[in-house]
């Protein structure tokens, strides 16, 4: 047992659990030498909302990419080679000046990570997965997403059968930009649509 | 607005994983999906929003690593392999 030499002594309640957890599932078996390490170097520097943005820039660009990223999303985010856990079910939704979309998991914590990689912490947190159903303007306003009053809010809720992503607004005055600049544009939050750009 | 956080291991500045502990449960949730369910989330997916609704305002990944534990019960004794 080299590997967990390397790790400090398990030492609050949780860790403790979880150690007991790794180990227990070891001995079944069920942990493929080198997964938990490789697992999470793949979420914490190849997966996340660069590979969303990547998307969304595409779509910009190429009207007929949009097209099929709205038709079948799971298939045109494929395309870019984004796919995988929590990624099958892909819906986009498109903000336009008349309709405003935001994605909410109410039950849990379901979200695209292919596209978004792992949710922010408040994404999880029980006052934005109930207030987002029940009163979308005022707790979008409240981090800083105020939106006119004559537009429409359509908040989605994320499940194990569907996951959606926001295809934000093009900004203004970035008619000239290559594809690359785009995507620096596009924040996390404007495909959660928690955010305008 | 910042964009410079994009390329880097965050979500616009926010570590994927505040403690290491994280990082592992989340994991080893990941591996139990592909090699004791055959890549299902569903069933981890459930003892998730069990235990949530249990403890909503317990801190996420503590409610994670109590579904995992829901979830052993349920695991094979040996994998498919």
């Amino acid at each position: 047992m080299s590997e967990s030499a390397h790790h400090p002594a398990a030492t609050s309640p949780v860790e403790q659990r979880v150690a007991a957890l790794e180990a227990l599932l070891t001995e079944r078996g069920l942990i493929p030498e080198g997964f938990i390490e490789q697992t999470i170097h793949r979420y914490e520097s190849e997966i996340g909302p660069m590979n969303g943005a990547t998307v969304v820039a595409r779509a910009w660009a190429d009207p007929q990419y949009k097209q099929r990223l709205l038709a079948d999303g799971t298939a045109a985010i494929a395309e870019l080679g984004f796919g995988g856990a929590e990624g099958d079910h892909m819906v986009v939704v498109e903000n336009t000046p008349a309709v405003h979309n935001v994605i909410v998991c109410t039950l849990c914590s379901c979200y695209p990570w292919p596209t978004l990689g792992l949710p922010p912490a408040w994404y999880k947190d029980p006052p934005y997965r109930a207030r987002m159903v029940r009163e979308p303007r005022e707790l979008l306003a409240e981090m800083g997403c105020e939106l006119p009053e004559d537009s429409e809010i359509r908040v989605w809720d994320s499940s194990a059968e569907v996951r959606y992503l926001v295809l934000p607004q093009r900004p203004a005055g970035t008619a000239g930009m290559t594809e690359d600049d785009l995507a620096a544009l596009v924040t996390r939050d404007s495909m959660i649509g928690v955010a305008r750009l | 607005m910042n964009t410079s956080d994009l390329g880097v291991p965050r979500q616009n500045g926010e570590l994927v994983f505040d403690a290491p502990w994280q990082g592992r449960v989340f994991a080893l949730a990941d591996a139990v999906v592909e090699q004791a369910f055959g890549g299902d989330r569903e069933p981890f997916r459930q003892e998730l929003i069990k235990a949530i609704a249990a403890e909503p305002d317990r801190p996420y990944w503590e409610s994670w690593t109590a579904a995992l534990e829901a979830l052993v019960p349920a695991l094979p004794q040996r994998p498919a392999t």
